[in-house]
């Protein structure tokens, strides 16, 4: 990424100022990797030769085998032939070789495994009479099968005492048939110690030919050896397993690092069955402890972080993601779209001699190289600018950023300008984009970046992030791609292992809550096109990521949406202590031993207002399990009343358990809507006292989705639109009429975006659908209103002259609890509109009021004063149109479809006639088909390609004159 | 009686003029005598204070009060009487006044006193008037009747043995004094220099005229041109010679405005300007180019050449392997050795 | 961001003639918008108008680069094309002169391009003409001043000079703190 090219490739080189300047180190491969190409070898000539002899001797084989059952069968009884279908059952203790001659015996030994263990074999008895009655073919099947099955038997003893062994592969269908059989074989051993079975071979043994009977003799011998083997190895599993905790000078001195390795795994399989293999009177903090001894000794982590991470992951995938951060991730590169396509660039560079791939489907921009013969930073296409060398996390905050053409974007921390630059790309040098680094140093990189790949359209400046805003604002889409402490890319930066500590991290975290809070004043929100801000860091501490976007959401008008990623682990909820938001769970991240890439965390912000929310009263952060409850209760308050995003994750995350319960009372609680008592009551004891709190908001938010739901619900079944959009109006807006109409108030002020911090904070205070969630409804309201409102408020008025009888009532409360159990997406809801549905619900909103005792009059009176604020609405059309938009958008669509929207638009508006290689671009096709340029390889076709982009590109430069004077000369 | 109840009725009534010298107060009054200086910290009467008509006496009878303790204060010390007039010695005053203006800076010292200062030197008086031995009388060490004194002292100098019979001691002495004058003028200026943090050159003075650089040379020559009625304007220029630059050289030329920051000229009209210039540049550009010509006429011929031979080649009907197309018959061939074509490759040709 | 002087902007366009003759004229006229020359720390920079206009906000302490760098003012008062400005010579230039890849990494350290490397020229190149270096794949790679012209270099020795190096990307990494 514009370091310093390694000529020499012996030399290392030289560390940049900051983790991200360091140049990708050539690719270390694993050999599974390497294997992986040849998996699929094709059979050279001879091969296939043997193979079909093969195939022909086992034919002949089963031939015989059938031929001799035949002859088996006719003296054997009508009742046997139960028993001969057991016959393939047994061979299960015998190599190929022995087969042939050992098979006949085993009926008796069938028999008996028929009596005692029936059932649980019924499944691979029924393989067998298949076999059986189905001609030979299957037979080599068959055969394979009984291999493996004897393998996996075999492997099951150890797995039967090993079983929880973390590496083991088998998938646990395998395991669960496994541990049956073996039971099975253990049942079957008893009972041949027991006399019945001696009896009963007795019996059969007069039957048996004399080679049978010495393959029975042989059997049980060889079930003996098994059976003391399976003993031994028991008792040394018992000692083995029941891992002896290690003394105090053994942990003094280790003797060395495997012994310290095998010391990890043993722990590590102790703790996953820790009721059984524990040792007595070792509690598991003593084992966890040692754990993170060893593991710090063994990988060379300080204690600190490998606390941290064990707190992150469980053990296993501990030891996985160490495993992962000591091998380094193969470098990527991405194709420079605006120089180039990816096929082109893929075809050149293996003309060089560069092994490479794509990175993936989710990418069309990126490269992976595998191996290559010229340093892969120093090509004549890389200086050319036709790619950058960027890992492949680094392609994720811009694909969740999903830049528009003509958009003014700010990249917060650039150096080295990777993300900035795919930024420029995306937009096709059309609209601005500032780059801003704190480091004038590593400003430079952004420089010689841009220049070289090509972006005209960027301002680079240098600039304390934190100061930013003070310098410009109202940018549409504002990339953070915070500086953190490096833990997802430990592979890259081994020192990260040692020198991280507590300060560091509240240092790092701290800067970022900072920054986080400047990118999202930066940004703006009435942006018609953004409004998004992306945050992302290459650590994958808890702190660092969720912490800080969730001290984001409380601080600013912000909400979390789908980053448009559709891999990844989901963000956290909650660590620890730390409960988050809920909608955290939108957020993004990727580990290296997961997704094969670095470390990452992506979250994609949503900016609704350009007001700044006077800070909470909880400040003290520390306190953050109590501070964690009051913001939890609070943004779920505001999500109650914000329906398209965040009622879906409400109800998944804290709700779901209250669920079947809501559905009763719910229309209880519709009915005392207006009254507000609750309302004001559950925040006056809110205040009072800490504990009931987080249960009476539960209830509070309750209510307010239900509110909500049963909007959403209503809008369903009714006809027209702007008669649900009066109700969910009624719905959200009784309260804080009654409160004292400080809401319509705020309502108001908050659609003319003036500053009425206080307003807000009243609101927030006093009433729980809070203030600034409560604005989303209304919005949508507002959008739809626009053209209707004056029709709106007849309709309403006709519509209360109706009465209804009680039945109806009935029958539509009972819808509703249908519905709501249905849990439907708003969004859906939305596509049903035009639906021929019940006006029923609708009227029952009303009813309900009207059967609280307020007159009718009351109500009008009320719409009346609702229709202010939509006047305003109407005044205010154009800017608060932005906003809703989006929202929408996002909300209401899956990520994909948005992009597919994205993506036709930039089609449309694709308008760019500085750079003539841009026009090339239009012609990329989708699809870029690498292996097709492999083939190309062929020199004729490259020249002739290469001949035929060459006269497109003079064609475009639209310097004919020149052109025709001075033709290129071979 | 009468009189004496009149006396004493009009030394009442003398006395009711006067308020009595006692005064009560509720905490004490702090005193400063030395600066003749009371604190009352007494709290104000608020309602007083706030009528507008009663403001101004009480704040007067306030003032009275207080004066009248600090007199008593005074009379308590000790007095004296000095030519019919009662002292009183003031102690020394305790309330630290402000200053005014800043303290001033001590003087940076020079050279020698930092000197002196580190080692130690102090300065010893020497008395003004010495004895001199050779006129049997005291001799002022400078100043008035020095000078005669001298003069009378050194009648007649000796030349010493070594040097030239001829020097005129006289003179040599003047020399020396004068040099010793400059050279303290010198450390005097250089002291001054040193305490204002005035640059200059370590050894030897700043730059004159007989020794200045190009630079300063090149802006003297720009000033002096400049220096006409007519600001410089029909001045010729030499034929490389170029106006003078750097910082502070244009203030320095007369007539020049100072500089001031060019207007930004509007997109449209900056498109215009630059238009224009791009105009006239590319105007300029046709001149007979020989060289270019020269090759182009090369070209032609060469073009002209080879198609001449590829029309030539069908009509000879030979291979092309032997012989070149446009060769002279009269020549002996040379078997692919001779002329050589650039344009084929020759096989058999020598490679240097 | 201050705006070119008349004799710098005379002195700019010069040397940009000298590269793309006649079509600096449609990097001043540009169809999709005004662009103009702003100079900076005696860089000049090739810049939108709109872009300007946002770049004015940031303070000229805190602004590294806006829009393309085209070169610098020397301290002579000469104007130096950089390699950044390939962006958007390499598409106008009249002249052009390729490089066979065996001297393609020869002329990326900063060598002169010489006879036995050349794959091919533009017809009738004069002498000491602006041109842009290209690979035989038509990667512009810097650019440079003919020392022949097309038709001497026929005859010319195979080690002979064919272009003086002006720059080449290779100074992308060459000497990225100094690019600009």
């Amino acid at each position: 990424m514009g370091r310093k090219a390694k000529f020499d490739e012996t030399k290392k080189v030289k560390k940049g100022p900051g983790r991200k300047a360091k140049k990708q180190p050539d690719p270390v491969f694993k050999k599974e990797l390497l294997a992986d190409d040849k998996e699929d070898k094709k059979l050279s000539h001879r091969q296939k030769q043997r193979a079909a002899r093969r195939l022909k001797k086992k034919k002949e084989l089963t031939e015989k085998r059938k031929a001799l059952k035949e002859a088996k069968k006719k003296p054997e009884k009508d009742t046997e032939e139960a028993v001969s279908a057991l016959d393939d059952e047994t061979p299960q203790g015998f190599t190929d070789d022995n087969k042939e001659w050992l098979k006949p015996k085993k009926k008796g030994l069938g028999k008996l495994k028929e009596i005692e263990a029936h059932s649980d074999e019924s499944d691979d008895e029924g393989l067998g009479e298949d076999e059986n009655d189905a001609s030979s073919k299957d037979d080599d099947d068959s055969e394979q099968e009984f291999k493996d099955t004897k393998k996996s038997s075999k492997e099951n003893y150890k797995v039967g005492t090993l079983d929880d062994l973390f590496n083991d592969t088998d998938d646990e269908q395998d395991e669960t048939l496994d541990n049956e059989e073996t039971g099975d074989s253990n049942k079957s051993y008893n009972s041949d110690s027991s006399d019945d079975s001696d009896n009963s071979k007795d019996d059969e043994d007069e039957d048996m030919l004399p080679i049978e009977k010495a393959n029975v003799k042989l059997k049980q011998k060889q079930k003996l050896d098994k059976k003391l083997a399976d003993e031994e190895m028991q008792l040394n599993i018992a000692k083995q397993d029941v891992f002896a905790f290690p003394s105090e000078e053994e942990l003094q001195n280790p003797t060395s690092l495997q012994d310290v390795h095998q010391r990890v795994k043993d722990i590590v399989s102790v703790l996953n069955d820790f009721n059984r293999l524990k040792e007595e009177g070792r509690s598991r903090c003593e084992y966890t402890e040692l754990l993170l001894k060893d593991l710090c000794l063994y990988y060379s982590y300080n204690e600190f972080l490998m606390e941290v991470l064990m707190q992150i992951f469980p053990v296993q995938e501990l030891i996985e993601f160490l495993e992962a951060s000591e091998v380094s991730r193969p470098i990527t590169i991405r194709t420079n779209s605006l120089k180039t396509r990816r096929r082109d660039l893929a075809q050149a560079l293996i003309n060089r001699g560069v092994n490479l791939d794509p990175v993936g489907k989710w990418s069309k921009v990126g490269l992976v190289v595998y191996s290559s013969t010229v340093p892969v930073g120093a090509t004549p296409e890389y200086l050319a600018g036709h790619y950058i060398l960027q890992g492949a996390s680094s392609f994720l905050p811009v694909m969740a950023l999903a830049p528009q053409e003509n958009e003014r974007i700010l990249d917060m921390c650039a150096a080295p300008g990777g993300k900035a630059s795919h930024i420029a790309a995306i937009m096709k040098n059309t609209g601005s984009l500032f780059a801003n680094d704190a480091n004038k140093e590593r400003t430079k990189a952004i420089v010689g970046n841009f220049h070289r790949l090509g972006v005209v359209n960027a301002i680079i400046c240098n600039y304390d992030g934190r100061q930013f805003p003070d310098v410009i604002k109202g940018f549409d889409r504002v990339l953070l791609d915070a500086p953190c402490t490096g833990t997802g890319v430990i592979a890259k930066d081994p020192s990260v292992k040692t020198t991280k500590d507590q300060k560091d991290i509240q240092r790092c975290f701290n800067l970022q809550r900072q920054l986080l809070l400047a990118a999202i004043d930066c940004c703006n929100a009435k942006s018609s096109t953004g409004g998004y801000i992306v945050y992302s860091t290459c650590s994958i501490l808890p702190e660092e990521n969720e912490w800080v976007v969730n001290y984001a959401l409380k601080r600013r008008n912000v909400k979390l949406v789908p980053t448009g990623l559709d891999f990844g682990t989901e963000g956290f909820q909650k660590y620890r202590h730390h409960r988050f938001h809920p909608s955290l769970k939108l957020t993004r991240r990727f580990y290296p031993h997961t997704h094969n890439m670095d470390g990452f965390f992506v979250a994609k912000l949503k900016k609704f207002s350009n007001v700044i929310p006077e800070p909470f009263k909880d400040e003290d952060d520390e306190e953050a399990g109590q501070e964690n409850e009051n913001s939890e209760s609070k943004e779920a308050e505001q999500n109650g009343d914000d329906p398209e995003d965040q009622k879906k994750t409400l109800q998944t995350g804290v709700k779901r358990t209250a669920k079947p319960n809501t559905s009763q009372p719910k229309e209880k609680k519709q009915k005392t809507d207006d009254s507000t008592q609750p309302t004001t009551n559950g925040n006056a004891e809110s205040k009072n006292n800490q504990k009931t709190k987080k249960q009476k908001n539960k209830r509070k938010n309750k209510k307010g989705q239900k509110n909500e739901g049963q909007g959403n619900q209503t809008k369903q079944e009714d006809k027209t639109i702007e008669e649900t959009k009066q109700t969910i109006k009624q719905n959200t807006q009784q309260d804080p009429k009654t409160i004292g109409k400080a809401k319509i108030e705020k309502s108001n002020e908050e659609k003319v975006q003036t500053k009425s911090v206080v307003v807000d904070k009243a609101n927030e205070n006093t009433q729980p659908n809070g203030g600034i969630s409560s604005g989303s409804p209304k919005k949508k309201n507002k959008k739809k209103n626009k053209n209707k409102n004056k029709t709106n408020v007849q309709d309403q008025i006709n519509k209360n002259a109706n009465k209804i009888t009680d039945n109806i009532e009935i029958s539509a409360a009972k819808k509703l609890k249908n519905n709501n159990k249905k849990q439907k997406q708003i969004g859906q809801l939305n596509n049903k509109k035009d639906k021929p549905t019940v006006e029923t619900t609708k009227q029952n909103t009303q009813q309900d009021i009207e059967t609280k005792g307020k007159a009718k009059i009351e109500i009008t009176n009320k719409e009346k004063v609702q229709t202010k604020p939509v006047g305003v609405d109407k005044v205010n059309g154009n800017i608060n149109k932005p906003n809703i938009l989006p929202s929408n958008e996002s909300s209401g669509m899956s990520p994909k479809k948005n992009n597919k929207k994205k993506n036709k638009n930039k089609n449309n508006t694709n308008t760019n006639i500085q750079n003539p290689i841009n026009k090339n671009e239009n012609k990329i096709t989708d699809k870029l088909e690498i292996a097709a340029a492999k083939k190309l390889k062929n020199n004729n076709k490259k020249q002739k390609q290469i001949g035929k982009l060459n006269s497109k590109k003079g064609g475009k430069e639209g310097i004919k004159k020149n052109l025709n004077k001075t033709k290129a000369k071979g | 009686m009468d009189l004496v109840n009149e006396i004493l009725e009009r030394e009442q009534q003398k006395a009711d003029k006067y308020k009595p010298i006692t005064v009560e107060k509720h905490l004490d009054v702090e005193f400063d005598i030395g600066t003749l200086v009371a604190f009352d910290t007494n709290d104000l009467d608020s309602k007083l204070m706030k009528s507008e008509k009663d403001r101004d006496s009480y704040l007067e009878s306030l003032t009275r009060d207080n004066t009248q303790l600090l007199l008593n204060k005074i009379w308590e010390l000790s007095t004296e009487r000095i030519d019919e007039a009662i002292v009183v010695r003031l102690p020394q005053p305790t309330t630290v006044m402000p200053r005014a203006k800043p303290v001033p800076k001590p003087k940076p010292l020079t050279k020698w006193q930092e000197f002196a200062k580190a080692k130690g030197i102090t300065k010893t008086k020497k008395s003004k008037l010495e004895w001199d031995e050779q006129l049997q009388k005291w001799v002022p060490l400078y100043g008035f009747k020095k000078a005669a004194a001298e003069k009378e002292k050194n009648w007649l100098i000796p030349v010493p043995q070594n040097l030239d019979p001829m020097t005129d001691m006289y003179e040599k002495k003047a020399s020396e004094k004068s040099e010793k004058v400059a050279k303290n003028e010198l450390q005097r200026l250089k002291n001054i220099a040193r305490a204002r943090k005035v640059k200059i050159p370590r050894v030897g003075i700043p730059i004159t005229s007989d020794k200045a650089s190009s630079t300063q040379l090149a802006t003297a020559t720009s000033v002096a041109k400049a220096s006409t009625a007519s600001l410089g304007k029909f001045q010729d220029k030499l034929p490389k010679e170029k106006d003078a630059r750097g910082k502070g050289v244009h203030e320095l030329i007369p007539g020049k405005e100072r500089k001031r920051k060019l207007p930004v000229p509007t997109p449209a009209a900056e498109k215009e300007n630059n238009l224009s210039i791009i105009d006239r540049i590319l105007k300029k550009r046709p001149k007979i180019d020989m060289e270019k010509a020269v090759s182009k006429h090369i070209h032609e011929e060469q073009v002209q050449r080879s198609e001449e031979k590829r029309s030539m080649k069908p009509m000879k009907g030979k291979p092309k392997g032997k012989g070149n197309a446009t060769n002279f018959s009269a020549k002996k061939p040379k078997g692919g050795r001779g002329q050589r074509n650039p344009n084929k490759k020759n096989p058999g040709r020598k490679r240097r | 961001m201050k705006i070119l002087s008349e004799d710098r902007t005379r002195l700019l366009f010069e040397k940009l003639t000298k590269y793309i003759g006649v079509n600096v004229k449609l990097l001043i006229d540009r169809p999709d918008g005004t662009y103009c020359f702003r100079e900076k720390k005696d860089r000049v920079y090739y810049i939108s108008e709109r872009l300007l206009q946002l770049a004015h906000t940031v303070k000229p302490d805190h602004l590294i680069s806006a829009g393309t760098c085209f070169g610098k003012f020397t301290k002579t008062n000469k104007f130096r094309l950089h390699i950044t400005a390939l962006t958007y010579i390499a598409p106008y230039a009249p002249y052009k002169l390729w490089v066979k890849p065996s001297s393609e990494q020869q002329f990326l350290y900063g060598h002169h391009v010489i006879k036995s490397g050349l794959g091919r020229i533009t017809e009738n190149t004069p002498k000491n003409q602006g041109v842009v270096i290209l690979t035989m794949s038509d990667i512009p790679i810097g650019f440079g001043v003919t020392s022949r012209s097309t038709t001497d270099c026929r005859h010319a020795d195979p080690l002979a000079t064919i272009a003086f190096h002006q720059a080449d990307i290779g100074e992308y990494i060459r000497s990225e703190d100094t690019l600009v």
